[in-house]
């Protein structure tokens, strides 16, 4: 099974294969970020100068789209201000800086008694486990209902990236115990771990932490190692050779899928009580002479990790959170890395000349996307004179993935993802907007037609009593009985 | 440490338009080669005129425009519009032909309509078939190949005859195209089995023409192999041209050409790989791109049996390019998700 499209790229990362994951010492500072990656923020529960513990809650959440926020070690809140993270695009967000103590105190850890799946789901929210593959939204939110099969993503998404690779060779059986917590979160029968056909030694590792756990109804699959393969949609088609229908999640498929990372998350903190607290992140790129996989602390900033290896400083040129396809370049070395963060490039190529040239409609971008769209015909529609982006929707904007193949194939170097980012937050706002206006339409027709509705009543009563006065004998009566009406009221009113 | 932010993705395949318009030259040259080798030096001495006023008339209407002169001067796609009308055009045809073709390919068919990326019809179409309508006579008046009339043109000649005119040995030298030498005599009342006896015929098609139209199809494996052109326009295109015209042929071979005559005389092969492949004036869709090469060789079987033209090849390309934004219109494919690959399952 295969998925349309897709590129053959240099993995880069051969280098790391077979190493030893560096454990990252305690950096003086720790950057947490409280975003979550699609916007919304946790609330911070502790104050500048107070003295945090490890595993402690410094920002609680206050909806279902936000995790908690831990601190990592022990120290003292030195700081709390809006800064840029390693979210997307470097995004703004409340960061809290803890000045660390080296003394690592742990609070009580949690006593884990799970008794139903409903605890394990739970427990995820509490400890703050987050999608640690990509988009980062809370994992236990995925929890929605049985499902028959879980698949475990352990494909990697781009090259470079190593990190859950060097993951499950460092801990086969928390990859199996996680995978089977999770498994049992979503009652599913059977689970499949799906890794890269170009791996070498993860399948026999976890095939015989398998075996030694005796958990048969997990399997692993050796999937095509074509980019994005990591992606969720096209990791389905391959192992199921079924799609994910349009507006919906796999659940509809009687499927669930996490990261490795994140079933490794799972299995940690229910051996340890502490919350989600390190990640693997692989340091590497070109700026890089020995590319190495780290175990960090979440929040541990870009220049602590750099300077566990050998870099070459002054030819960095770009900064990268993530892959060399999809990754988010950052304006500076001071920022925390997050849950999400799996990868940190250090790039020193020049850029292409990018957009010089016009489209020349080759059509090289539809023979690469994955998602079977027409990269051109959307980039036509959406830098047209006219910006036509109900074009663009009616060509499936809102399908991409963003995974850059097109912009990577592009002859004339133009950054499509670009504007199929600015399409789909345009369209989303013109979207919003005619919502809001259409409501104040229909209260006002609303209005209006009351307003008719009781003119009209108000007419016809008027009509139904001069049509009555025409006969003299009513009209005198009426009359009257008027009189009789206002002569009564002024005597009530001066007794 | 300050750095800087640019987007996703942050590597590149490193292919560019200029590559690509080179590989489409490279991929014409055994075509140039095998046109030298039947019908003298002339294609070269066209090949050069049009490509200096090719890029003559680039830099004029950049200028004019306001574009970035280096940039587009430096992308070769105006040698590529320069080299298909040539191997189009008869190797002795005078030098202000190629001079209009050039003339209406850029600056008409390309930058009025906005420049690289924005035209509508094929440069190099409309140059063919611009001068095709005011100068039928240069067109059909080809040199013969060789094999029927030794020596082949010398350079010099070649030269002369360009730009001064033919001198006497004209009739001794050229030859009708194969296409209209059937025309002519299907006019006289002759049966296509008896025209295509005449020597300028080859085994399948015309001789040196067939040659041409091999070497145009070496070079456009060229471009299928390093994935500059999908395999959906050619072999449509060539595939629905023999399946069209053959009930024709076989109800009266007489009066109709057969299939292999359609594909080795005249412009076809080259349609098929270099100008329907043309992604900028095509379709964008596989199904599109499709029916694009279908409409193309059902036209041009059309217009060479019924039409007034010998070859319909550039107006059956120019008709299909008109055509060619309403059948991406309803073409568009269904994307992931939306293909029914997916059943749902009961919870």
């Amino acid at each position: 099974m295969s998925f349309h499209g897709g590129l053959k790229l240099a993995h880069h990362k051969e280098s790391l294969m077979g190493e030893e994951v560096v454990e990252a010492p305690i950096p003086e500072h720790l950057y947490l970020s409280l975003r979550m990656n699609q916007g919304d923020e946790a609330r911070a529960v502790v104050s500048v100068g107070e003295y945090v513990l490890k595993g402690q809650c410094i920002a609680v959440a206050d909806d279902d789209m936000v995790l908690p926020v831990h601190a990592p070690t022990s120290g003292t809140v030195t700081d709390i201000s809006v800064q840029p993270s390693a979210a997307p695009d470097a995004a703004m967000a409340t960061v809290i800086t803890i000045t660390t103590d080296g003394l690592d105190r742990t609070i009580e850890p949690m006593v884990v008694n799970i008794r139903s799946h409903q605890d394990i789901i739970e427990l995820m929210q509490k400890s703050g486990i987050a999608g640690m593959g990509g988009a980062g939204f809370p994992a236990y939110m995925k929890y929605k209902q049985p499902v028959k099969t879980l698949i475990i993503n352990g494909a990697e998404c781009e090259p470079y990236i190593a990190c859950d690779e060097a993951l499950m060779l460092a801990k086969p059986e928390a990859v199996i115990s996680g995978t089977d917590w999770m498994r049992q979160a979503c009652q599913a029968t059977t689970a499949v771990i799906a890794i890269e056909d170009t791996s070498t030694g993860i399948q026999a590792a976890l095939e015989a932490a398998i075996q030694k756990s005796s958990m048969n109804h997990i399997l692993v699959k050796k999937i095509p190692s074509i980019y994005p393969i990591g992606g969720e949609k096209q990791v389905i088609e391959v192992l199921t050779g079924q799609q994910v229908p349009e507006g919906q999640t796999p659940l509809v498929l009687g499927l669930l899928m996490q990261n490795v990372a994140t079933a490794v998350a799972l299995a940690d903190v229910i051996e340890s009580g502490l919350p989600l607290l390190n990640r693997f992140i692989t340091i590497t790129g070109d700026a890089v002479s020995r590319p190495v996989n780290v175990n960090a602390m979440i929040g541990t900033p870009l220049s602590d990790l750099l300077s566990l290896t050998e870099v070459n400083y002054t030819a960095i040129k770009r900064l990268v959170i993530g892959g060399p396809m999809m990754g988010f370049a950052m304006p500076n070395d001071a920022i925390g890395i997050d849950k999400t963060s799996n990868c940190l490039l250090a790039m020193k190529e020049e850029l292409l000349p990018s957009g010089n040239m016009p489209c020349i409609r080759c059509g090289d971008c539809v023979q690469v996307c994955p998602q079977e769209l027409l990269p051109q015909q959307l980039f036509w529609y959406i830098s047209g004179e006219s910006n036509d982006l109900e074009k663009a929707r009616d060509h499936y904007v809102f399908d991409c993935i963003e995974c850059g193949a097109c912009a990577y194939v592009c002859p004339s170097h133009i950054k499509l993802v670009d504007y199929y980012r600015y399409a789909k937050a345009e369209l989303r706002y013109l979207d919003f907007k005619k919502q809001h206006s259409d409501h104040a339409k229909q209260r006002f027709d609303a209005r209006e037609n009351r307003l008719e509705r009781i003119k009209a009543e108000r007419m016809a009563k008027r009509h139904d009593k001069t049509a009555k006065l025409k006969d003299k004998q009513v009209a005198k009566k009426e009359i009257s009985d008027a009189l009789a009406r206002i002569k009564k009221i002024k005597d009530g009113q001066s007794p | 440490m300050k750095l800087e932010t640019p987007t996703a993705p942050h590597q590149h395949n490193r292919r560019s338009v200029r590559q690509v318009m080179a590989w489409v030259l490279l991929a014409l040259l055994p075509a140039v080669v095998a046109h030298v080798f039947y019908f003298g030096t002339g294609v070269l001495i066209q090949g050069v005129l049009a490509t200096a006023f090719a890029m003559f008339f680039e830099y004029l209407s950049l200028k004019l425009r306001k574009q970035p002169i280096k940039l587009f001067l430096t992308d070769l796609s105006a040698p590529v519009t320069a080299w298909l009308l040539v191997l189009c055009i008869s190797p002795i045809a005078p030098w202000y032909v190629s001079v209009i073709g050039m003339f209406f390919a850029i600056v008409i068919a390309k930058h009025l309509y906005g420049g690289l990326g924005h035209n509508i019809f094929n440069p190099a179409m409309v140059g063919f078939a611009v001068i095709l309508i005011a100068f039928p006579q240069s067109m059909s008046l080809w040199l013969a190949p060789w094999g029927i009339s030794q020596p082949v043109l010398s350079f010099s000649d070649a030269l002369t005859w360009i730009f001064f005119g033919g001198g006497q040995w004209i009739d001794a030298m050229t030859a009708a195209t194969p296409l209209s030498a059937l025309q002519i005599g299907q006019q006289q009342g002759m049966t296509y089995s008896e025209i295509i006896t005449q020597p300028i015929f080859g085994n399948f098609g015309g001789l040196g023409w067939e040659w041409v139209a091999n070497w145009l199809f070496l070079g456009g494996l060229l471009l299928l192999f390093k994935k500059i052109i999908t395999w959906h326009v050619p072999v449509t295109l060539l595939l629905v041209a023999c399946l069209f015209s053959y009930p024709f042929y076989a109800f009266d071979p007489d009066s109709f050409l057969s299939p292999m005559q359609h594909v080795f005389s005249g412009g076809l092969m080259m349609a098929a790989f270099f100008i329907a492949t043309d992604p900028t004036s095509g379709c964008s869709s596989k199904k599109g791109k499709m029916i694009f090469a279908a409409g193309v060789a059902i036209l041009t079987v059309l217009i060479r049996q019924f039409g007034a033209f010998p070859d319909g090849v550039a107006f059956a390309v120019l008709l299909m390019n008109m055509s060619a934004p309403l059948i991406d219109q309803l073409t568009i494919p269904k994307p992931y998700g939306q293909q029914g690959k997916g059943s749902v399952s009961e919870p």
